[in-house]
């Protein structure tokens, strides 16, 4: 048998037959570099004259379940509505109620009737005209049942029906008076859509709802992205508009990108012009990037916080709940895990909400020493064996409920609440289950903190979260909306009063009181308020939020690419 | 796997095969059959099981604030008022008719959704083993029955790839190819460059894998009698590899590609999480956590069918290219 | 000269080559294998800081000499995560595959022994496992029963026990009919002796690389889960769950990703070249 001569030919085979292959791998490498290459920086002139053209593409994090902002109710709709929604009234940086789509309006005595007098001029995308039948039928939709809207319905409980007088119109009857009703209106989540379009059935309208707004709805490409174009008719913008006729963009592309690090990157490259909820990690990176802007607004209502619930132990002594509260340092974990980028929240009202009072933004500072003389008094004296306090044999021992889908980093400011509170004796233990376990556990009142937080644009959300009439469980289901179970007759009264009338420094000094019980009753941890934070690449300017909602406002933005 | 002793009958061997994968191929379907039918009861009553009430699930979660009317309505749309044997058999009843439902989560049939979030999973998939076959072709061939330091290098890089979590390597090359370098986009799933980084964060390791299995048989393979022979007749060294080496050695390599495109479906769940792709794994994965019934079933199923279709085709393929079954000399 | 074919399986026969491996490997290895049980067992002898301990001031720190491997978003010291979360990981991978194999075992020797019915039942059986591409399996298996370590390790052993059960049966097959359990057989032994001392230890010897291999195999598979959220939830310095909590950071702070998933690459990989090893030192082919 022959010696494997051939293994002794192999350098010179393999040397050929590599040749062979080298040159189609390095020409592959060599243009996905080049193509790699030759994206991403180019120079763009900026001008401070709007650009009539472009496409916008934008990066927000949720996508929403149907786009249809009265269905169910999540931020993610009322951003997407605000594009092609228009509302009947609007609201200014101030907190004032001005015309939209009704001029002017009327309020009864009784605060029961009110009038509107709507514009003769705007008609929908689809061709329908805008009358006070639209308007009827838009107000019945939320507040049917199978609309199954949480958000608006919620908002118009007082609602009972409206009277078409005629095409310019429509006068809407209350159950009870009603100060915040122009508040709620002026929210997109209330926006007027097509009566055409409602008609058809609610799994049609959530894919493709049609409204009056700059810009209408083509396609939804699930899990990826929604696709608007201009519409050429706009003529109706408010008087909080930067300009009035068609919207500068032909075309946006919004698009959802879950991962926070994956969205900076995207608009670093410039492959995305605008990201919302830019995440704090990168705020520094952002601003040393010459690229790229940034507008951060605070959103109005009740801020981020964990709602102590005070109708079981250890929560129901009020002893107990302010020494919890002065025992977590919120301001330690704010500067590590948000980065120093969000403010702390005192109060049970954000600062962006009108009538917030700024005398309870230090009623939760941090302050062991107070807590621990808080829980002294309280009874809790003993030590276990593990350090934490306990009375009778019983431990002190807390239970926050988190559902799944809560961001790490919310898991993590907690997880440091947990370490501090440990240190003043409490053993707080946090429950993380699916979201639907976790409104079981919230309908059965098992716990003793649930996280929350409230975006709107009135101080009437106290009511919502405090009011006793919300404890009971708005339906089959078991959810309350007052999480804290607190029922309290003076602040009950307050509250109606300053629905009641229309007066503004009369609301003020109501729901200053109003603020001033929540507050001192310790109802509350409340960590930061809410925020919309958009980072905007060089090609994009005119970007807005618009003030009740801080909602990312694009009919006056422009593109130069 | 089956033997087949065609020696024995010499008329129409090839007739004779393709009716035997012929009946293989029938009798593996009906099997399929029976292991769906099975998948959509045990995913049923699995997510029946879970606790909580669906029917929150489907309004939208814990910001609303849903009255009486607004709960009763969606309880009665969705069927979920009636006992639990009666959902099942008007489940099934539906299920063979095509109707998969509509989506708790999404409002839309289910049908629809897997159509749209199909392709993209299917493409990252194959694109996924046709990128580790190719380098497990290439890194095993050229270098098996070498010099020592060759065989060991490359021993170790299939080792050590084989042993990188695809979710680790997909978060690293993430950070470097798409975040760092910006040679890729870090995130959708339209064009092919989108497909480059989950590719091959999921095919490097797949690759390691396989090739050690292709290189062990291909050294066995070489040092067989009959590899000598051909060497012996002249053929030249990449005609010995390639054409008669080959053949054999990728048979482990051919068995492991079903379960391989198991693993690659395993791993797309991960994968699409991490590079915000479109497609079933990320669907499969909000589905469950939705507690979204009709979707999570529906994906299953359609999973367990592309796996139970990939396993037969595999099967297959087994008997076609192992050429110990064919009867003519190649 | 007709080309010859193979009538018979591949021989076990290799030419004395050596093997392509190299010696250093395995005392890599079976080193590295060592210290980690050592740091599952006793994790103060490597770490000396509190894993749970949180240090607002300290997050985010490179790595340095004071903390290895930095620190994390709460200012915990990662290294001490790792080698704590040894313990967790090597425990889930042993018992998970504990798990895996003890139901392949039985599904495995019913299949081979149990007359061709009870083996087409068992294929069948298996078959729908198999038709859940394994992390499903696990996915939905959580979903039920809730995350936490439990669930994970019931989840990935069953995830990995219809391969081994395949297998398991592939070797019973091939081993039943061999001479000595004729012979045993022939002696009247009792079935159960001979299937315990005779078949199983038979059949189970060449999988026992793959058993060395499939820890390394469920730990990763463990920390996929945790990865998605639904094995070991934070703050428990499980692997996949750091590498979960990290990853938003990959691109301020590498390296909360890197060393975790560092250590669970190292882990499979030792797993791995220990596992051929022992094979061929079972097989007797190294000297």
């Amino acid at each position: 048998m022959r010696e494997p001569a051939p293994y002794l030919r192999l350098p010179g085979i393999r040397s050929r037959s590599l040749l062979k292959t080298t040159p189609i791998v390095g020409i592959a490498a060599l243009c996905s570099l080049l193509v790699g290459c030759g994206q991403g920086t180019s120079t763009v002139a900026r001008s401070d004259k709007p650009v009539s053209g472009g496409t916008l593409v934008y990066a927000t994090d949720r996508e929403p379940t149907c786009l249809d902002p009265h269905v169910a109710g999540d931020m993610p709709q009322v951003f997407v509505g605000q594009q092609y929604l228009d509302s009947l009234v609007s609201m200014d940086a101030e907190g004032r109620i001005g015309p939209w789509l009704a001029k002017r309006w009327e309020v009864s005595a009784d605060g029961l009737t009110y009038t509107f007098h709507l514009r003769n001029d705007v008609h929908f995308t689809d061709g329908t005209p805008f009358n006070a039948a639209a308007v009827k039928a838009n107000l019945d939709h939320m507040a049917n049942p199978k609309t199954q809207s949480s958000t608006a319905g919620g908002y118009i409980r007082q609602y009972r029906s409206t009277d078409v007088i005629d095409d310019d119109t429509a006068v809407v009857h209350l159950a009870t008076p009603y100060a915040a009703f122009l508040e709620v209106l002026a929210q997109g989540f209330l926006g007027i859509e097509s009566p055409t379009a409602l008609q058809r059935p609610r799994d049609t309208n959530c894919e493709s709802p049609v409204g009056s707004g700059p810009f209408k709805i083509v396609r939804w490409d699930r899990q990826s992205q929604v696709e608007l174009v201009r519409n050429p008719d706009y003529n109706w913008a408010p008087p909080t508009a930067k300009h009035q006729g068609p919207a500068w963009l032909d075309r946006i592309v919004w698009k959802f990108i879950q991962e926070p690090s994956v969205r900076f990157a995207s608009l670093q490259a410039g492959e995305v012009d605008v990201i919302e909820a830019l995440p704090p990690e990168s705020h520094e990176a952002a601003r040393r990037n010459p690229d790229l802007q940034l507008i951060i607004a605070q959103r109005p209502g009740n801020p981020t916080n964990g709602t102590l619930n005070v109708t079981r132990a250890p929560f129901d002594d009020i002893k107990v709940r302010e020494a919890f509260v002065r025992s977590a340092d919120i301001d330690g974990a704010l500067k590590s895990v948000y980065f120093n980028e969000f403010p702390r929240a005192g109060g049970p009202l954000s600062p962006a909400t009108r009538f917030y009072s700024p005398d309870f933004q230090h009623a939760q500072d941090y302050d062991p020493a107070k807590a621990a003389q808080l829980l002294d008094q309280a009874g809790w004296s003993e030590r276990d064996s593990d350090g934490y306090r306990s009375k009778n044999g019983k431990r002190l021992q807390v239970h926050v409920v988190m559902g799944n889908r809560t961001p790490p980093s919310e898991y993590t400011l907690w997880e440091q609440v947990q370490a501090t509170t440990r240190q003043a004796g409490f053993e707080l233990i946090i429950d993380q289950m699916s979201d639907v376990q976790a409104t079981k556990r919230q309908a059965d009142w098992d716990y003793d903190i649930r996280l929350g937080y409230w975006n709107t644009n009135t101080a009437d959300v106290l009511r919502i979260i405090f009011g006793s009439e919300f404890i009971r469980p708005a339906g089959v289901g078991g959810y309350h909306q007052n999480t804290a179970g607190f029922s309290d007759a003076a602040f009950d009264s307050l509250i109606q009063q300053a629905l009641a009338t229309q007066d503004a420094e009369q609301r003020r000094a109501l729901y200053f009181k109003a603020q001033q019980i929540a507050s001192s009753q310790y109802l509350q941890l409340t960590t930061y308020p809410q925020s919309t934070r958009l980072g905007i690449y060089k090609t994009t300017q005119g970007v807005r939020l618009e003030p009740s909602l801080a909602v990312t406002y694009l009919y006056d933005a422009w593109v130069n690419k | 796997m089956t033997s087949a002793s065609l020696s024995s009958e010499r008329p129409n061997p090839r007739r004779e095969r393709l009716q035997q994968l012929g009946r293989r191929a029938l009798w593996r379907l009906a099997g399929g059959i029976l292991v769906l039918w099975a998948v959509a009861t045990l995913t049923f009553f699995a997510l029946r099981l879970m606790p909580g009430d669906p029917v929150l699930a489907i309004l939208g979660g814990p910001s609303g604030n849903p009255t009486a009317e607004t709960i009763a309505e969606a309880t009665r749309e969705y069927g979920l008022d009636k006992p639990l044997p009666v959902q099942y058999a008007l489940y099934l009843g539906r299920l063979v008719q095509g109707d998969l439902g509509v989506s708790y989560s999404q409002h839309q049939p289910v049908t629809r959704v897997l159509a749209e979030q199909s392709w993209p999973t299917l493409e990252l998939t194959f694109t996924s083993l046709a990128l580790a076959w190719v380098l497990v072709l290439a890194l095993t061939v050229l270098t098996a029955g070498r010099r020592r330091w060759v065989g060991t290098l490359a021993s170790l890089a299939e080792t050590l790839s084989a042993a990188l979590p695809h979710f680790w390597l997909g978060i690293l090359l993430l950070a470097v190819f798409a975040f760092g370098l910006r040679l890729f986009p870090p995130a959708g799933s339209d064009g092919w460059r989108t497909l480059v980084l989950p590719s091959f964060a999921l095919a490097i390791p797949l690759a390691g894998f396989i090739a050690q299995v292709t290189r062990e048989s291909l050294d066995l393979t070489l040092d067989q009698p009959f590899v000598l022979t051909a060497r012996t007749r002249g053929l030249s060294d990449f005609k010995v590899r390639f054409k008669h080496a080959l053949r054999h050695a990728v048979l482990p390599g051919i068995s492991l590609s079903g379960w391989a495109i198991g693993a690659l479906i395993s791993g797309a769940v991960v994968i699409e999480v991490i590079f915000s792709r479109k497609g079933l794994g990320r669907q499969l994965f909000q589905a469950v956590q939705a507690q979204d019934l009709p979707l999570t079933i529906g994906i299953s199923l359609v999973v367990a069918a592309g796996y139970v279709l990939a396993n037969i085709l595999v099967d297959l393929l087994y008997l076609w290219v192992d050429p110990r079954q064919q009867g003519n000399a190649s | 000269m007709s080309e010859l074919t193979l009538d018979t399986p591949l021989p076990a026969i290799r030419v004395q080559r050596t093997a392509n491996k190299v010696r250093l490997g395995p005392v890599l290895a079976v080193t590295f294998l060592f210290l980690l049980i050592i740091a599952a067992i006793a994790p103060q002898l490597f770490a000396h800081s509190d894993p749970l301990g949180i240090v607002p001031r300290d997050a985010f720190h490179p790595p340095s000499w004071e903390h290895w491997f930095g620190t994390d978003q709460s200012g915990r010291d990662i290294f001490s995560r790792v080698i704590y979360g040894t313990r967790q990981s090597l425990f889930i991978g042993l018992a998970a595959t504990a798990i895996a194999m003890s139901i392949a075992i039985v599904l495995g020797l019913l299949g081979g022994l149990g007359g061709v019915r009870i083996d087409r039942g068992v294929g069948w059986l298996l078959e729908v496992l198999f038709a859940f591409p394994s992390l499903i399996l696990a996915l939905l298996f959580v979903a039920i029963f809730g995350s936490g370590i439990g669930p994970l390790i019931v989840a990935t052993g069953l995830g990995g026990a219809p391969g081994y059960a395949r297998m398991v049966r592939g070797q019973v097959l091939a081993v039943r009919n061999a001479g000595y359990i004729e012979s045993a057989k022939a002696l009247g032994h009792p079935p159960l002796r001979i299937i315990t001392r005779q078949l199983l230890p038979n059949a189970m010897r060449p999988l026992i690389v793959t058993l060395t291999m499939g820890v390394g195999q469920a730990i990763v598979w463990a920390s996929a889960l945790s990865f998605l959220g639904l094995g070991a939830r934070p703050p428990a310095p499980e692997w996949g769950t750091m590498l979960s909590m990290g990853r938003d950071f990959i691109a301020n702070a590498w390296w909360l990703t890197f060393f975790p998933g560092l250590f669970i690459v190292l882990t499979t990989l030792s797993t791995t070249v220990a596992g051929r090893y022992l094979q061929q030192r079972l097989e007797g082919r190294l000297s």
